[in-house]
């Protein structure tokens, strides 16, 4: 029975990592998925509060958010162990370095750091700042995959088809392989992603922290952790050792949460995640799992002057993030898409799971993570970068695949009515204003019905003196949407000749 | 259809003289025959003539109609022949739009391709908007996929640098392999605005075989797609007039600029076919400046007068099947 326990856990881990990267998979034009793809990012409680905390919106397809966190008071921290792809991958990841069992371990000094976390994160949120997107572990797999692990993925399949397409008598062998893959995995072109690096470089921070001990983000730093294990304080599964034990402590050594003490009877409630690893080890076969109501809890590893501080230092956060621009709502020149809340709302619901980013990759590949653009509180939200791409006329994706509803689901009809952003010709760049030669692409590739770039015929002057006719283009600013595909496909090279703003841009 | 690297640079006086000598060559002596025995020819045999446009049908039974009144599609697709159709449906737009090939009409054409022995008949465009959006909202990758024709994407490899000795301002382009291994090459574009070919029909469409930067074409456009013209020669053209964008092509997006037509024009003339498109806007074909360049570079004849024309009026636009 013990063993059983503990291959269903492996099981279920397994199987819901599958379904994160499933869905992730999933996440791309033409969208038919079997449930729309942010589904899992939903359940994440953290996320769940924290927006509501800061925005005072409920968000309603979060409901399973709070069903877990409903089942997490009875069951305990079952999240952590069973479901969630961050753990999944660090066991995966630990089992591959097998951490020395000496070093940090089997210390618990560092535990009160994830409460410590989850109250920061709570005081900034009520105090206006939402941070869910810098530690929730879903959200983390999510924009890793995105950014830096897929499109590396696709690089380096690219590249060996690449190599063996030099071989004569391989090419049409390769091409129907080529042409299989990119019916369901391969995307028709490379993903580019700005802050892939950065991102991906802080997700090996975290496995590598698993040098020092095993699970020993979940353990020390995870605040979802925190908060599921502020709920199964008073957990009703039970873990019971029967008197054959002889503390023999494997079980203690085994415990990847450290959540048993060294006498091996005793158990923590609020760390344990029900790996079963301890019922699985146990050479007498001593250690079970049941239900039964007991009133003794286990102590958050939180004393009051730490919460103290760490809501002080929340506190000092928000009003230094605060300080940093006069208005949060007229922040530089970045183009949103099409839906996006206003500016305040916009960055207390948006939680930088980079779904829009991967799906918008598939069509336009518009959207970019910002680094500082927006500010300290807006990296890695979502912005329109039209020299990567544009947005894409017949497309409304990214607000399909929002999971927190930062971007407003629009339909169609009136997403090609909503403004994002003005177009501007930049008269020194653009050919017929600086040359006098006609040039039309940006008119071409206009979406509009009725174009918003436009023709008059007018006289040039060359250098020389010379009179010629030209085509001059103009922007009609009541029509442009702000797409950006003009700029994406100004043949001038290096800077356009004609640029996007965010003047005018509609928010929700 | 295979180019061969040739290797040899031309001056422009090189090429003037060549083509001076070449296309004098070329536009004399099949033009003075076949003007001489015109009205004879016209007698003896539907086959020869030029341009057969049929109207106010069906889109599916005009390019049945237009296709056997050319002299049947086995005419030009013999039994186990690799065959490209070449579709425009470069824009993310719904057909109604006009802005890309009818459906129908393409799927048409390859079932006709299909009957005539054809081995396999495959369709494909480098589109403008995202691909997967465009083959999937034009109609056409589902149309010719019901009648069994290859559907795919362009793949970046599998463009080939094709030398273009007549080139004035290009000597080399990158096409798609597929094109210059096929057989027979068939064009389907459709007839609608441009803003600066004015009119975009057969030898416009030929861009979507085009690897590289395309923008760069733009400059000098009506010599350039002529360069590219000179490579690039499909054995049939059909002109999708079935409905025309007039106003605020090559894209569209708005009803009130297509007009409907009804009609499809198929010829083995290139710049004859877009040279009776242009009718539909009420130009002539001498108006529109690449095809000036493309008849007087001797890639056809641009003067409809000249041409054995025959109109074919299906007249049964009031049933429900022809309005498409």
């Amino acid at each position: 029975m013990s063993q059983y326990l503990r291959r269903i856990r492996l099981a279920a881990q397994i199987f819901s990592l599958c379904l994160f990267v499933f869905l992730f998979l999933q996440a791309v034009y033409p969208y038919h998925p079997f449930f729309p793809v942010q589904t899992m990012l939903q359940w994440s409680p953290l996320v769940a509060l924290l927006t509501l905390l800061s925005s005072h919106h409920v968000v309603a397809a979060m409901w399973p958010a709070a069903l877990i966190l409903f089942l997490t008071l009875f069951l305990g921290r079952f999240f952590c162990g069973w479901v969630c792809p961050l753990g999944t991958i660090i066991d995966g990841f630990d089992y591959l370095i097998r951490p020395k069992k000496k070093l940090l371990s089997s210390s618990s000094r560092f535990r009160w750091w994830k409460f410590a976390i989850l109250t920061f994160v709570v005081i900034t949120a009520i105090a206006g700042s939402q941070l869910a997107w810098v530690f929730d572990p879903l959200v983390i797999v999510n924009r890793v995959l995105t950014v830096a692990i897929f499109p590396i993925f696709v690089f380096f399949t690219e590249a060996i088809l690449g190599l063996l397409w030099n071989v004569q008598f391989l090419d049409k062998t390769l091409f129907g392989i080529h042409r299989f893959l990119q019916s369901f995995l391969l995307p028709l072109h490379q993903p580019y992603f700005r802050q892939g690096g950065t991102i991906l470089v802080l997700f090996l921070l975290i496995l590598l922290l698993s040098g020092l001990g095993r699970r020993f983000w979940c353990r020390n730093f995870c605040p979802l952790g925190a908060l599921l294990g502020i709920f199964s304080k008073y957990r009703i599964l039970q873990r019971v050792v029967s008197e054959q034990c002889d503390s023999c402590n494997v079980c203690y050594f085994n415990c990847r949460m450290n959540a048993i003490k060294a006498d091996c009877l005793s158990f923590n409630k609020v760390e344990c995640i029900n790996s079963f690893e301890c019922a699985a080890v146990c050479p007498k076969g001593a250690v079970t799992y049941r239900f039964g109501w007991s009133p003794k809890s286990s102590p958050i590893d939180l004393s009051r002057r730490r919460f103290l501080t760490a809501g002080a230092v929340g506190l000092l956060g928000v009003g230094l993030l605060g300080l940093d621009f006069p208005d949060r709502n007229k922040r530089g020149s970045l183009i949103r898409p099409p839906g996006a809340l206003s500016e305040d709302q916009f960055l207390d619901r948006c939680i930088r799971c980079q779904e829009c980013v991967r799906i918008c990759a598939t069509t336009g590949a518009f959207l970019q993570p910002a680094w500082l653009e927006a500010g300290w509180e807006g990296i890695w939200s979502p912005v329109g970068d039209a020299r990567y791409g544009y947005c894409e006329y017949t497309c409304n994706l990214c607000a399909q695949v929002c999971p927190t509803g930062a971007i407003h689901l629009l339909t169609l009809a009136e997403k090609q009515q909503t403004k994002i952003g003005t177009a501007y010709f930049d008269k020194s760049r653009c050919i017929p204003w600086y040359s006098g030669d006609d040039c039309m692409v940006c008119e071409e590739h206009c979406p509009t019905p009725e174009k918003a770039i436009v023709f008059r015929e007018g006289e040039f002057v060359t250098a020389h003196g010379k009179v010629k006719k030209v085509k001059y283009p103009y922007v009609i600013e009541e029509r442009c949407i702000g797409c950006g595909i003009c700029v994406n496909r100004c043949p001038v090279e290096g800077k356009p000749g004609i640029f996007l703003t965010r003047d005018g841009e509609q928010r929700y | 259809m295979r180019v061969k690297s040739m290797g040899i640079e031309f001056t422009r006086r090189d090429f003037l003289k060549l083509a001076s000598s070449a296309g004098l060559g070329i536009f004399i002596s099949p033009r003075l025959t076949s003007a001489v025995f015109k009205t004879q020819a016209e007698k003896k045999s539907a086959t020869k003539v030029d341009i057969v446009v049929v109207e106010n049908g069906s889109p599916a039974e005009m390019v049945q109609r237009a296709v056997s009144g050319i002299g049947g599609m086995s005419r030009f697709v013999k039994q186990g022949n690799v065959v490209v159709v070449k579709p425009n449906m470069s824009w993310d737009r719904l057909p109604k739009f006009g802005a890309t090939t009818h459906p129908e009409v393409v799927a048409e054409v390859v079932r006709l391709c299909l009957e005539a022995g054809a081995k396999k008949v495959k369709v494909f465009d480098r589109t403008l908007n995202e691909p997967r959006r465009c083959y999937r909202h034009t109609g056409i990758q589902k149309a010719v996929k019901a009648v069994g024709g290859d559907v795919f994407f362009m793949y970046k490899r599998n463009y080939v640098k094709v030398p273009i000795p007549k080139g004035i301002r290009i000597k080399s382009w990158e096409v798609y392999r597929d094109v210059l291994e096929a057989d027979v090459l068939i064009n389907v574009p459709v007839v609608k605005h441009h803003g600066l070919t004015r009119v975009s029909m057969g030898i416009k469409n030929l861009m979507g075989f085009l690897g590289q930067n395309r923008g760069r074409l733009h400059r000098h456009f009506d010599q350039k797609i002529v360069d590219i013209a000179t490579v690039l020669k499909p054995q049939l053209t059909i002109l999708d007039a079935t409905r025309v964008l007039l106003r605020n092509g090559p894209q569209g997006g708005n009803l009130q600029d297509v007009k409907w037509f009804h009609t499809i024009v198929v010829g083995t003339d290139m710049v004859a076919t877009d040279s009776y498109g242009a009718k539909f806007f009420g130009f002539q074909g001498s108006e529109l400046g690449y095809l000036r360049e493309a008849h007087a570079r001797g890639l056809g004849e641009i003067d409809l007068t000249k041409l054995i024309i025959r109109k074919i009026n299906l007249d049964k636009l009031n049933s429900a099947e022809a309005r498409g």
